[in-house]
């Protein structure tokens, strides 16, 4: 039986698909970020207000060393696991938080093991950690690694571990991250400082 | 320069294999798994040995289950291990923590007082379930860890099969999971 040349083309381009979906899946997926809540690091709405768009890795997040302090991750939302919210990490396991209190019930947390405290750059509009308390590792879903688009502002997130510098484009947020800091107070501190 | 037949042969038969190795891995993750479990902590529904389970993934991220469900799901305290529970409080429900902490035939007066286990309760919050395992007596679960994210569900248990029995006992031992509260 002969098949037609172009079905035969079009049956084999198919058989791509899932290599690309688990791809996308396990190793490097790009994202579209929607909302305020990480303005100005993205969506800063000065030149602009369309989305930006970023590239999400996909491995080695279950790991207890993955995820450091300063790094933008994606998870899903402890209250509806169908979401997928974007914010920073604050704290890691055995870290202690200051937290803002209300909407917290306490003044100050230890985060619990491998477990990380979020919270969005722009406190004022972001619902994170200081509403569902420190989220489980197993509901990170990617780490941000860099920016896709615009592409004025593309490039590595100069905060993340892999390339620790300050010189990276994701603008104010920045001198908060790579700041060395050993005890929550002065993350608490340095974080009004930016308003 | 022509290739040759036996260098386009050996690079046909990987691209094969990755393209059938990946639908393999998202009927593993999206749709059905069949594992091994261990651990006394759902005795008597799995054994502490010998267990695979028949999952369906369709039901990951918490997605149609309800009250007596037998779930798969990743351990908040380390992504890297996962646990099997029924589930025993959907959101919203009342939950009495741990009685037995306050048990007479496990604690002194003083730790009964101390622990208070008659009075301490938790309303499981949205997007989350209370989960435990069917032996109280041997298992890690909600009342050391607390509520858990639907979100770090992968799975339900519908099937069992216990390997250390034979082909001819039933299948390996094949048995469904019910739902122990309907």
């Amino acid at each position: 039986m002969a098949i037609p040349n172009g079905l035969k083309t079009t049956l084999i381009t198919l058989t791509w698909f899932p290599v690309l979906y688990s791809f996308t899946n396990h190793v490097y997926q790009p994202y579209q970020i929607s909302g305020s809540s990480m303005t100005p690091t993205f969506n800063p709405g000065t030149s602009t207000t369309s989305k930006d768009i970023v590239l999400v890795q996909k491995y080695n997040l279950k790991s207890a060393n993955s995820l450091h302090r300063g790094d933008i991750v994606m998870f899903r939302s402890p209250s509806n696991p169908e979401k997928i919210l974007t914010k920073r990490i604050i704290a890691t396991q055995g870290e202690v938080v200051r937290t803002k209190s209300p909407p917290y019930p306490k003044q100050q947390v230890t985060v619990p093991r491998n477990h990380v405290w979020v919270e969005g750059d722009n406190s004022f509009h972001s619902i994170d950690s200081n509403n569902f308390g420190p989220v489980s590792q197993g509901l990170v879903v990617g780490k941000v690694v860099f920016v896709i688009w615009p592409l004025s502002r593309f490039g590595y997130d100069g905060s993340s571990s892999s390339t620790n510098t300050s010189s990276g484009g994701l603008g104010s947020t920045n001198s908060v991250v790579n700041n060395e800091m050993n005890d929550a107070t002065s993350i608490q501190v340095k974080r009004i400082d930016e308003f | 320069m022509p290739v040759p037949e036996s260098l386009k042969f050996i690079a046909s038969t990987l691209s094969w294999t990755l393209r059938a190795g990946c639908v393999a891995h998202l009927i593993h993750e999206f749709v059905y798994e069949f594992t091994e479990t261990r651990g006394e902590s759902m005795l008597p529904t799995l054994q502490r040995n010998h267990d695979y389970v028949h999952a369906l993934k369709t039901h990951r991220l918490g997605r149609g289950l309800e009250m007596g469900d037998c779930i798969v799901a990743v351990k908040p305290s380390d992504p890297e291990h996962r646990v099997c529970k029924r589930i025993t409080g959907m959101p919203g429900d009342i939950i009495l923590i741990d009685p037995s902490s306050s048990s007479e035939l496990t604690n002194t007066p003083n730790e009964i007082i101390q622990h208070d286990g008659f009075n301490k309760y938790i309303t499981v919050p949205e997007g989350h379930v209370w989960c435990t395992g069917d032996n109280l007596c041997h298992s890690l679960d909600s009342r050391s860890y607390s509520v858990l994210p639907m979100g770090l569900i992968t799975g339900k248990i519908v099937a069992a099969n216990s390997m250390d029995k034979g082909f001819f006992t039933n299948f390996w031992g094949f048995r469904w999971i019910t739902n122990s509260f309907n």
